[in-house]
């Protein structure tokens, strides 16, 4: 009765992670190909509210704001999985090298503080901004801003490790800290890291929103999510509140998908998780 | 009432240099205002605060965006139909090969401490105008000297014959208070006092008691900075009295206040690189672009453009075609202006060898007819512009990308590729700065071209004695018959509109007749906020 109960719930779990998984993708997919349309503009067809032709009603060039929603989120969800795979590995050999012995150990606490201790969006920002802005900026600064509390978990989770009877038995058989590190650690620190990198996603993504919404990020005519929003909100005094509301939502639903996969997956290969 | 209101309107701008017959009518017209406000509140953009405080030296009046100082007098000033009137001179005379220029000032004139404003003092703010100015072009003034109290003489290093139209934003500043904390404690002798500053919010000027000329009517004026939606706000709330505003929120109504919308040599455009990419410029880096370098290609891009259609498009209706960088000025040549036929492009566009090709864009050898248009990312118009300069190139086959950029990459990508400008200035200058070589360089500065013709008829404008002579040379150097920078000749540049300035007025405010605005959609408005009235 209870195994049954709880198959039920890591099955639901699975059900909707896949289900959110596949929301995603589409919108990554039908964006990507729609990035010439996003950029297409009608002055014929300006300021109009949203109706069937335009869900999400048009923009003050009149560009269908729907699609470049959906294009903008396509952008946001590209650079997010880039950004949380980039910033997990950097986490990962940080984390893995702080238990190879106490000098490195030393290293890492104080990069990850250092990192920490600077307010994340100045630094974003200046990262960026040093690597020449674009894309490619966005994406350095926010993969080399997000790695700090994943590393700094993985380096506990690692520090333990260390002390654990069979790390200490193969240290004593002589194999050396990064054959110990490679192969009797890793195996453990993987499903923390997994969990870790899509909990990243929803971080890196409204990290880009709020770097390309204060300008700092792509060139204005690019349809990235915070870009939309503040062209948006500079027309909410006038009224036009359809050109903030669809694209924040859609944003916040990318949000939410993102964070159910991460509980789900976390529900399914915590095993700290796995009697709940 | 409303008679004499309109007679004061219309006299613009002649104010300071007007005589005794205008003292009655300004005491009449004070009876009759007697219990009216006499105060205002304008808004302006926040770039429109002037960082370095009130000093000319600093750009006050004499920088990017030229503009009366109205706490300093100037020598010369700019009449509503941009010719030269008087407010300190009372003559002004230029030697024959136009090396020198004599100024006579006028003798009843004080700082707001005290001190009589002399020809020293006017001697003083040029020398060191020379020699500290980094916004504005003072390469051509040798020395000042006061010849006697009330006359200063100006020697050139070179002939300048439109010297009055830099005499016409050169505010005065006393050389006995003039010192490094002068910007945020300005003395002069113009028509306002700096009352109060607080950096980033507001302005305070009050009326000098012993001005000179006209008394103003306006006794306080308050300039607000605010952001384009903060001010809308600040209209619809009714707690300003004009704020300025952008052609999105001019379709709004707001109750108890009118949209006034002022003419202006603001114009918008873009470069084509005349030169073939690849050539070398100054710094050694390469300049040019191969596509744009085809004069053809240049004339059917400036006639398949619909400008009409693009001030509807993007302006909303506020503002008035362009087909040069200084429309409707004195020295404007009407020759520039070019019919849309798109008929016509597609014809050029074939006679360079440009055919038509896959997906409606053309094509040749393989290459295809295509060029990234940049505009400053931030200038929400000038991306419109843009956007609809690439849809409308797209009928007769050009397929244009368009790229936000910062002008921090700007100035050199522009050297190889368009870029949206904003320009307008009432100066012929102006079109020295954009089509002339630059000194001692290969090429114009800001797109790569070059014509030995025009930069001599600009020369020859200079040099001349008589400024108002010197306009038939501005002229020429547009389009003599044979050659120029307009469409029949060389067009190195394209210009797409002149952006109507707007402007939300609370009903009962007597904004006075605007000359003519140039770039800048800032000081300009208050020129004359002197002669503003309430009704």
């Amino acid at each position: 009765m209870r195994i049954g109960r709880q198959r039920n719930r890591r099955f639901a779990a699975l059900c909707l992670a896949v289900g959110a998984v596949a929301a995603l993708a589409l919108i990554t997919v039908a964006g990507g190909l729609w990035g010439e349309r996003a950029l297409e503009t009608d002055f014929s067809m300006k300021n109009l509210p949203p109706s069937f032709r335009y869900p999400f009603g048009t923009d003050w060039m009149g560009r269908d704001l729907f699609v470049r929603t959906v294009a903008g989120l396509s952008l946001s969800i590209r650079i997010g999985v880039l950004t949380a795979a980039a910033s997990a590995a950097i986490a990962f050999v940080l984390g893995l090298t702080a238990s190879l012995g106490k000098g490195a150990d030393t290293v890492v606490s104080c990069l990850t503080d250092l990192v920490m201790g600077i307010p994340h969006m100045l630094l974003l920002i200046l990262v960026s901004f040093a690597v020449g802005k674009g894309f490619w900026g966005v994406v350095a600064g926010i993969s080399l801003t997000h790695w700090a509390s994943l590393a700094r978990l993985l380096r506990a989770e690692a520090l333990q490790l260390k002390e654990s009877q069979y790390v200490k038995v193969a240290r004593k058989l002589g194999k050396s800290p990064v054959y110990v590190a490679v192969k009797h650690m890793t195996p453990h620190l993987i499903p923390q890291l997994l969990v870790g990198t899509v909990l990243l996603f929803p971080h890196a993504v409204l990290h880009e929103a709020s770097i390309t919404f204060l300008g700092f990020g792509l060139s204005p005519e690019q349809p990235a999510i915070g870009i939309i929003l503040s062209e948006g909100m500079k027309y909410l005094v006038m009224g036009k509140w359809w050109l903030a509301l669809f694209p924040g939502a859609l944003l916040a639903l990318a949000v939410i998908l993102f964070q159910a996969i991460a509980s789900a997956a976390s529900s399914m290969v915590d095993p700290g998780q796995a009697h709940s | 009432m409303a008679a004499v209101v309109l007679a004061a309107a219309l006299e613009g701008c002649a104010g300071p240099a007007g005589g005794a017959g205008q003292q009655g009518k300004t005491a009449a017209q004070e009876g009759a205002a007697a219990g009216a406000r006499e105060d205002v509140t304008v808004v302006m953009g926040p770039s429109s605060e002037p960082e370095a405080g009130f000093d000319p030296a600093y750009g006050w009046g004499a920088g990017e965006h030229v503009h009366e100082p109205l706490i300093q007098s100037t020598l010369t000033v700019t009449t509503p139909d941009l010719n030269i009137g008087y407010d300190l001179a009372t003559k002004m005379e230029v030697s024959e090969d136009g090396m020198a220029w004599t100024v006579a000032i006028r003798d009843d004139v004080f700082f707001t401490d005290g001190e009589k404003l002399t020809a020293k003092d006017v001697a003083f703010t040029y020398n060191m105008m020379r020699d500290t100015s980094l916004v504005h072009d003072f390469t051509m003034l040798e020395k000042a000297e006061a010849v006697d109290d009330f006359t200063v003489v100006f020697t050139m290093a070179r002939p300048y014959s439109i010297w009055p139209y830099t005499m016409a934003v050169v505010g005065i500043v006393p050389e006995h208070g003039y010192g490094p904390d002068y910007g945020g404690h300005p003395v002069g002798s113009g028509r306002y006092v700096l009352k109060q500053w607080d950096k980033g919010q507001q302005v305070i000027l009050e009326a000098n008691p012993g001005y000179y000329g006209e008394k103003p009517k306006m006794k306080k004026v308050n300039i607000l900075f605010m952001e384009e939606d903060g001010a809308f706000a600040a209209v619809r709330s009714g707690q300003v009295d004009l704020a300025y505003t952008a052609a999105p929120y001019a379709e709004e109504d707001i109750a108890g206040f009118e949209l006034l919308a002022f003419e202006s040599v603001d114009n918008r455009g873009f470069n084509l690189p005349a030169a073939p990419a690849g050539t070398a410029g100054e710094g050694g880096e390469f300049i040019g672009n191969d596509f744009t370098s085809d004069v053809r290609v240049r004339r059917a891009i400036h006639l398949a453009i619909d400008r009409e259609a693009m001030i509807q498009h993007v302006l909303g209706g506020y503002g008035s075609p362009a087909y040069s960088v200084c429309d409707k000025m004195p020295w404007y040549n009407e020759a520039a202006e070019a019919p849309f036929d798109l008929e016509e492009a597609g014809r050029l566009l074939d006679e360079a060898g440009w055919l038509a090709g896959a997906g409606g864009i053309r094509e040749k050898g393989g290459e295809k007819a295509a060029f990234s248009l940049l505009y400053p990312a931030g200038d929400s118009v000038r991306q419109a512009l843009a956007a609809d300069t690439a849809n409308q190139l797209k009928k007769i086959g050009i397929d244009v990308k368009i790229e936000g950029v910062g002008w921090d990459t700007a100035y050199s990508r522009a050297q190889r590729e368009p870029l949206m400008w904003g320009w307008g200035a009432h100066t012929p200058m102006e079109l020295y700065n954009i089509y002339h070589t630059a000194p001692g360089k290969g090429y114009a500065k800001y797109s790569p071209y070059a014509n030995p013709a025009v930069d001599r008829y600009m020369d020859d404008a200079l040099a001349c004695s008589d400024w108002e002579g010197s306009y038939e040379l501005w002229k020429k150097a547009q389009w003599d018959g044979e050659e120029g920078i307009t469409w029949q000749g060389d067009l190195p540049w394209i210009w797409l509109v002149n952006i109507d300035h707007l402007y939300w007025s609370r009903n009962g405010l007597k904004v006075a007749k605007q000359k003519l605005h140039p770039h800048g959609h800032g000081w300009s408005v208050v020129n004359n906020v002197d002669q503003w009235e309430w009704e």
